[in-house]
């Protein structure tokens, strides 16, 4: 049947256009996103260590169970699910509160709509370095500022303690994240029809009661996109971020799984080590993804 | 009619030759010092002499190591001449994938250039692999002003006497710390912990690639006094978040009197006024030690190699001839001051004119030292960081921290 599909000698008019047409996009996607995939699976079951190339060769699983030995990659597993959650549960809140304050009828709306994009749009390297110096313990702006409240008696270095460090580094992405919430939580906003809300008033419903029984209900599903897409881009996005800022530390307390394989392949120059890792992350990103992908199509549907 | 065609077969050939001009792509980090574009004028002057194009790339330190680490693993050609760190030789040499040089240089090329710098580029077959072009060895500088203004009359012999001239100097209001430290989560933490171990005469590892680090007292004496400076308040507890242009920032400002491990180039920066508050009154000093009569530098130097997968191997050595010449050596060193490669520059008349401060730095470089020649020495300090940080953050003793490093490194072991 399928030779009967795709035979260039029975295959009629349409068809062969259709493939033809289709062609560079599948060789783009199988040369730049399909085979380098390939390559690092079987890298993943590989020793590939190329400062110690005598013994590389196939180890099968090995690369997978060391992983679950490893702790300074365990380590990493619980900073990204730590940074992860609570930057996508602070953007989503923030963003939707945001959102809600945008959609009223005030002067100047206009321009802050378009002012709030500013931190979303900024390239992640510019951000991190931004944020960088404004933590900086000498001459950063958060010193500057909490002194002259009468907060700080004495500059601090924010970035030495690990607890603020995380806390710190979550707050910088939230700052980026969240103009994306508030976009898409907006638009999603535009779109529930005025009669239900005048009806709900007409009930007798206050703002808090029209809010969870009319509002949430019709963004709902916007707001887990959202979220599920936060959660995907908290790992891929932040490598930048924690690079510039704390480089990890202090003592890896903020060592997100991005850093970690970068480490290995990069710095140890362990590829088939960093690929199982990467491949790891990917399996983790998948479930995510999975949802994102139905929760879309749900919409689309409805 | 014959005049036209000859004038155009004139004018193809020399198009042809334009485009056949022979050429070269070179990579290596800017020099800190080199702020006027001396390295860059000295390429022009190759090309003039040599008639070889260079495509000179010069960038960041990180940026060079990262495109050069996946440049080198996929075989490439893109470069002719690279950036050869002291970190990467062991590992480099591993992979195979730098040319040896001792085809392509005239014999005894390297007699007169300083025997350490050599030997850190010889693989253990005797072959040489990189000529250095940046002697990077690291001093030791102090406030002189400062200390004559708290009464002291010389700079500390030993890290107690740094300790206790900087409680002097902070009780006095003088300086706000003794020193700060590049104890940042990154690479140069690791050459911190080796800087410190040497000054006590410790071990990190042996020829063999044998752990040392946390069994031999000296290093474990070194990171006592690490944490002990930290915990006194004698280092600023910024450290941690510390690089070393942060670090070399803060003693230029005036903030702190010492500079464990300052760059050569801080004596010109401290006399520019756009750059510093200590005018006149920064002095180079040996390097404290673990006792009184002890002294250790740390030297990181970076030389010219040659790729594997260069198609222009014979240019690129004729490249990095040039560059590393005597002549050229002198040129940079008078116009943005490098610490020349070759021996009998430091007695130059000229330079020591330009640079007396250069016998203190002839003295210290007799005791100095390289980074620990490892195939796995990235992984080492993928340990050395956060443990060395645990260790400074008061999280484990210094003897815990190293036995911690020593435990997660066990693979490693015995494997030079």
């Amino acid at each position: 049947m399928a030779i009967r599909l795709f035979n260039p000698l029975t295959m009629d008019e349409p068809r062969k256009l259709g493939i033809t047409l289709v062609m560079p996009s599948l060789i783009i996607v199988f040369g730049f996103l399909l085979l380098p995939f390939l390559y690092s699976l079987v890298l993943s079951l590989m020793n590939y260590d190329l400062a110690r190339p005598k013994g590389n060769g196939f180890i099968g699983l090995g690369n997978y169970i060391h992983l679950t030995q490893d702790k300074y990659f365990l380590n990493s597993v619980v900073v990204t699910l730590v940074f992860s959650f609570a930057s996508v549960i602070l953007e989503i809140i923030l963003g939707v509160a945001i959102a809600l304050v945008m959609n009223q009828d005030f002067k100047g709306r206009g321009i802050l709509r378009a002012l709030i994009i500013i931190p979303w749009a900024l390239p992640s390297i510019v951000n991190a370095s931004m944020w960088s110096w404004i933590f900086n313990a000498n001459y950063g702006a958060l010193n500057a500022l909490l002194s002259q409240l009468g907060i700080l008696h004495a500059y601090r270095p924010w970035i030495a303690d690990p607890t603020w460090a995380m806390v710190l580094l979550i707050l910088t992405n939230v700052w980026k994240e969240t103009p994306f919430t508030v976009i898409m939580v907006l638009a999603a906003l535009q779109g529930i029809p005025t009669h239900l809300r005048e009806a709900a008033v007409m009930d007798g419903a206050g703002a808090v009661r029209r809010f969870i029984h009319v509002v949430l209900p019709m963004i709902a599903q916007i707001v887990m996109i959202c979220g599920l897409l936060q959660v995907v881009w908290s790992l891929l996005h932040t490598f930048e971020l924690v690079y510039v800022i704390t480089r990890g530390g202090p003592f890896n307390s903020t060592d997100i799984i991005p850093m970690r394989i970068y480490w290995q392949t990069f710095k140890g120059l362990r590829f088939g080590y960093g690929a199982a890792m990467a491949y790891l992350a990917a399996i983790a990103l998948l479930i995510p993804a999975v949802f994102y992908i139905r929760s879309a199509y749900k919409t689309t549907v409805e | 009619m014959k005049h036209r065609f000859l004038l155009s077969v004139v004018f193809l050939l020399a198009c042809a030759s334009l485009f056949a001009q022979e050429s070269i792509t070179v990579i290596f980090p800017k020099h800190e010092a080199d702020l006027s574009g001396a390295f860059a004028s000295r390429v022009k002057e190759f090309e003039a002499s040599s008639k070889i194009k260079v495509n000179l790339i010069q960038m960041g330190w990180d940026d060079v190591n990262n495109k050069l680490t996946a440049e080198m693993a996929s075989g490439g050609s893109a470069y002719d001449v690279v950036e050869f760190d002291n970190g990467n030789v062991a590992a480099w040499l591993g992979a195979g994938w730098v040319e040896p040089l001792d085809s392509y240089m005239p014999k005894g090329y390297t007699n007169g250039m300083i025997p350490g710098l050599v030997d850190l580029f010889t693989g253990a077959d005797g072959k040489l692999y990189g000529i250095v072009w940046n002697n990077d060895t690291r001093f030791f500088f102090y406030n002189a002003g400062m200390l004559k203004k708290a009464g002291i009359a010389n700079p500390p012999r030993t890290w107690d006497e740094l300790v206790s001239q900087s409680k002097t100097l902070m009780s006095k209001g003088i300086a706000k710390f003794g020193m700060a430290g590049f104890w940042k989560a990154e690479w140069a933490l690791a050459n911190d912990f080796h800087f410190y171990a040497y000054t006590y005469g410790g071990k990190i590892v042996d020829k063999q690639g044998n752990i040392l680090f946390n069994t031999d007292p000296n290093t474990l004496a070194a990171a006592q006094e690490m944490v002990k400076m930290l915990k006194e308040g004698v280092v600023d507890p910024a450290s941690l978040t510390y690089d070393q242009e942060a670090v070399n920032n803060i003693f230029l400002k005036g903030d702190v009197a010492f500079l464990s491990q300052g760059i050569p180039g801080i004596m010109a920066y401290a006399q520019d006024p756009a750059r510093s508050k200590v005018i006149g009154q920064v002095k180079v000093g040996l390097v404290p030690g673990g006792k009184a009569g002890m002294s250790a530098a740390l030297t990181l130097p970076e030389a010219y190699a040659i790729p594997k997968g260069s198609t222009n191997k014979a240019n690129a050595w004729k490249f990095i001839e040039f560059m590393t010449s005597r002549e050229t050596n002198k040129k940079l060193a008078q116009q943005i001051g490098i610490l020349p490669i070759w021996s009998g520059q430091y007695t130059d008349s000229d330079l020591v004119k330009l640079y007396p401060y250069w016998a203190d730095f002839s003295r210290q470089m007799a005791t100095a030292k390289g980074l620990a020649v490892l195939t796995w020495y990235n992984n080492f300090v993928d340990v050395c960081i956060p443990e060395t940080q645990k260790m400074l953050s008061g999280k484990l003793t210094p003897k815990d921290a190293l036995n911690e490093m020593a435990g997660l490194l066990k693979d490693y072991a015995g494997k030079p």
